[in-house]
């Protein structure tokens, strides 16, 4: 699979930071209303322009619905519903992210805007629970900052397997 | 990456292939028994498949599958040595033990390390069986056998020898010379020529070859056959065939005739160590070297991914050459379109060819039924013979999986409810003796499975009457009905035409099972059944699961596919009169009743322009459980690729998989039999849950 343009030029960028810090990670940081999220990259197999969904019925509601990329059955869900923030209208800037769910199933999610790849080390990391207080949801992982702003990291695995 | 992992599902589908192995020389075994010819080479494989199978477990830390391997093997080995002599009592245990090693193996595999609760009785029936008398004492003396020759025969070699001078079969020397190089060669080809006329004991050099690089053996051969008609068969200037002569101690004669060294006059007492020849030759026969490759089917699916990328690319390049042709690069874009199209043609051998080693030979789910049939007709004590045609025939392997299930419950509803006792089939003239036929064959893209039995066939009027008796149908429809239509009852859910259940078939739970999992594969089932003649079930299937016909509809402004398995006709409906029954609405099609379902009401889906004036009815549904889909459009037919819905949609009810539409689009299967099962069973109910849910 090609790899993601935008992973590519950070990966380069980045390469003497990781090299004096192995521990650090790299995050996908994505816009969801408005609001910053990062997931570890290493889950996104790939970003897409969103593709014609076609609706499932009786599916929850955060299942936006199913499309094919390149043969493969996807199911495309609803980040902003999953993670109870304001819905938006598709833009062009929208897209898909193609992440490894549970079951080995392709999920794809979609997202407002994706941003860049951030590398963070875990001392740029903050417990969610001490900036969002204690009744963060599980699947919040962690709070970084990025350019003034917070950004959420999400942990997919707990996110798709609740 | 899974070495651990790896290696465990290797000793999984390796034990697999071993109790395959060992059931079917069983089933071999117990024809040939029945027959009166039991044949040792398949106690000889049955053996040798439980033997590896021991080692196989040990080695793997299986302690229930060694220790049933050790009482299995143990049982064999008395059976291969004719210390035992076979027996149907014998047998059944034995075709226990392949159950219950398929179920070690289960249980094995989910992690769980307790033994099945099947595993201790049968160990006990093994250990208990009565040790077996033979009466081979005596047959060697009939012969004047070199006592250097029967010091080297193994002890099997020896029971065979005795056995075949008990049959009454007589000995012959085969003096045979073969060059060393094609030794190996040589003797297959011999025992192949050889194998029809009788039995190889044993083959021993004479250590008189006439070159250094040519060997000499004396083959001991037992046969019913005459001395001219072996020289007729089996000599060549190579092979010279002399009887040996019996000594006849019971007339009291001095052997006359030839010298018991005639057999082997200086055979040395064991192969000598420079004298490897023949020792290589066992050797390359036990280790029949093979020429298959266990492959995980997800990594089959996984290349057959690659194709579809491929093709991408191949778009893509396409594309480019659009674009150089645009500025004038003729000769280039020629050149470019040649490697195009063979780019192309091989692609599609690539899918092919994947798709082709998918492809596995019903015999496989054919020896499982076979086991079953044995066992069910043993329970019940009818004597029934199997005929199995066309197991090479071919289907993809979850095709073949899938089917397992289906067929086992055909076979069974045959054996129990088919065939009838044997009193009952003597007085009609049949032969005591019930036959089912289990046909397999190519048929175009399709492949028949055809299940035939020469019992009592349905009793159509029965089946009318117990309809009728349930309310599935009224007497108006009952006297409507013809034959076909009234055979198709037997797939109605919950009718059963034998009125008492038994343990075989159970309580009519069933034939609507097996026909909603055939249409689930994209197959079709036909019913044929003759009163006291027989029935006959037959089973279309797709060769390639993906692959299904399918009506493609149009409903609030979505395409969703029903499979043409499963519709009868499609009709305009422009308004015809509707009313309501027990909470469905219910239209009138030639003089009888048909349910309706409008899809988009029952799917909730969001209309955004109201329904056109003329819509249609799709007729759908099985036997009597037939339906009326209420859609906006017919698009038409199509050949579609279903795939199953991810994990994610696993709870969604009413769709068996969806399809690619080639534009990125996707469209949904719906799953008929589901739906008609909400319509019918759980009615608005349903409707109700599914609106809260949505």
């Amino acid at each position: 699979m090609a790899e993601v343009p935008e992973r590519r030029v950070a990966r380069r960028a980045l390469q003497r930071v990781v090299a004096r810090d192995g521990a650090a990670e790299e995050y996908l940081s994505f816009c969801l209303a408005g609001e910053l999220y990062g997931v570890a990259i290493t889950r996104v197999r790939e970003i897409a322009i969103v593709p014609p969904l076609t609706q499932v019925p009786r599916a929850r509601p955060e299942v936006l619905g199913l499309c094919s990329v390149r043969g493969l059955l996807v199911t495309v869900l609803d980040l902003r519903r999953r993670l109870g923030v304001a819905e938006g209208p598709t833009t062009r800037r929208s897209r898909v992210l193609l992440v490894g769910g549970p079951q080995e199933e392709v999920l794809g999610l979609f997202v407002d805007e994706v941003r860049q790849v951030v590398l963070l080390a875990p001392t740029e990391l903050e417990p969610a629970s001490v900036v969002l207080g204690a009744k963060t949801p599980d699947h919040v992982a962690a709070v970084g900052r990025l350019d003034g702003q917070l950004l959420v990291i999400i942990d997919l695995k707990l996110l798709l397997e609740s | 990456m899974d070495g651990i992992d790896g290696a465990r599902e290797e000793f999984y589908s390796e034990a697999q292939e071993l109790i395959d192995t060992l059931s079917r020389n069983l089933l071999a075994l117990d024809a040939a028994q029945k027959a009166g010819l039991p044949d040792p080479t398949l106690i000889n494989e049955a053996f040798r498949a439980v033997h590896t199978l021991k080692g196989l477990a040990g080695l793997f830390g299986s302690t229930g599958t060694s220790r049933l391997a050790h009482a299995t093997e143990d049982l064999l080995d008395e059976l291969r040595l004719g210390r035992r002599e076979l027996r149907a009592e014998l047998l059944d245990p034995l075709f226990r033990s392949v159950d219950v090693f398929t179920q070690i193996l289960l249980r094995d595999k989910q992690g769980l390390d307790e033994p099945p609760p099947t595993l201790e009785p049968l160990l006990s029936a093994l250990r208990g069986l009565e040790q077996g008398e033979v009466a081979e004492q005596g047959a060697l003396e009939q012969y004047a056998l070199d006592p250097g020759v029967l010091a080297v025969l193994t002890e099997y070699e020896e029971h065979r020898l005795r056995a075949s001078i008990l049959a009454g079969l007589a000995l012959y020397k085969l003096r045979v010379c073969f060059d060393l190089t094609s030794i190996d060669r040589a003797l297959d080809e011999l025992k192949e020529r050889a194998k029809p006329y009788g039995e190889i004991i044993t083959y021993l050099p004479t250590g008189e070859s006439p070159s250094v690089d040519t060997i000499e053996l004396d083959v001991l051969f037992a046969s019913a056959a005459d001395l001219s008609t072996l020289v007729g068969a089996l000599g060549t200037d190579r092979v010279v065939v002399e009887p040996i002569a019996r000594s006849r101690p019971r007339e009291g004669l001095a052997p006359s005739v030839l010298p018991p060294a005639a057999l082997a006059p200086s055979a040395p007492a064991v192969p000598q160590a420079g004298d490897a020849a023949p020792e290589v030759g066992l050797e390359r026969s036990l280790k029949a070297v093979s020429q298959t490759v266990r492959v995980d089917i997800r990594k089959l699916d996984h290349l057959m991914n690659i194709v579809g990328e491929l093709s991408l690319v191949r778009s893509a390049l396409q594309r480019w050459g659009e674009r150089l042709r645009a500025e004038g690069h003729r000769a280039l874009v020629t050149e470019l379109q040649r490697l195009g199209r063979t780019f192309d043609r091989r692609l599609l051998e690539l899918q092919d060819g994947i798709l082709e080693v998918r492809m596995v030979p019903l015999g496989q789910v054919f020896d499982r039924l076979a086991r079953v049939l044995r066992q069910v007709s043993r329970e019940l004590g009818k004597d029934i013979r199997l005929v199995i045609t066309g197991a090479e025939t071919e289907l993809d392997k979850l095709i073949v999986e899938e089917l397992s299930d289906p067929l086992m419950h055909m076979i069974r509803n045959a054996i129990d409810h088919g065939i009838e006792g044997a009193e009952q089939r003597r007085a009609v003239g049949k032969p005591a003796a019930g036959t089912i036929a289990l046909n397999a064959f190519q048929k175009g893209n399709h492949v028949m499975i055809e299940i035939e039995d020469d019992g009592g066939g349905i009793d159509a009027a029965a089946l009318v009457a117990r309809a009728v008796r349930m309310g599935v149908l009224d007497a108006t429809e009952a006297s409507q009905m013809s034959h076909r239509e009234a055979l198709e009852l037997v797939f109605t859910p919950g009718l059963s035409t034998k009125l008492e259940a038994s343990d075989v078939s159970g309580r009519g739970v069933g034939m609507d099972v097996v026909k909603t999992n055939i249409a689930r594969l994209g197959g079709v089932i036909d019913l044929e059944s003759e009163p006291g003649i027989g029935t006959k079930l037959a089973i279309t299937l797709p060769t390639t699961l993906a692959i299904v016909s399918a009506l493609m509809v149009e409903v609030a402004g979505q395409i969703y596919a029903v499979p043409l398995a499963v519709v009868s006709e499609a009709l305009a409906f422009d308004g015809q009169e509707t009313r309501r029954l027990e909470g469905r609405e219910v239209m009138s099609l030639r003089g009888a009743s048909l349910t309706l379902c409008q899809l988009a009401v029952h799917l909730r889906l969001a209309v955004a322009e109201p329904a056109p004036e003329r819509r249609f009815v799709v007729v759908s549904g099985f036997g009597a459980r037939r339906m009326g889909l209420v859609v906006d459009r017919l698009i038409g037919q199509q050949d579609i690729v279903v795939k199953p819905l991810g994990h994610s949609l696993a709870a969604v009810r009413g769709f068996s998989g969806a399809t690619d539409l080639g534009d990125q689009r996707v469209a949904l299967v719906l799953d008929v039999g589901a739906l008609i099962e909400e319509v019918f069973v759980l009615g608005d109910a349903a409707h109700d849950a599914w609106r809260l849910h949505g």
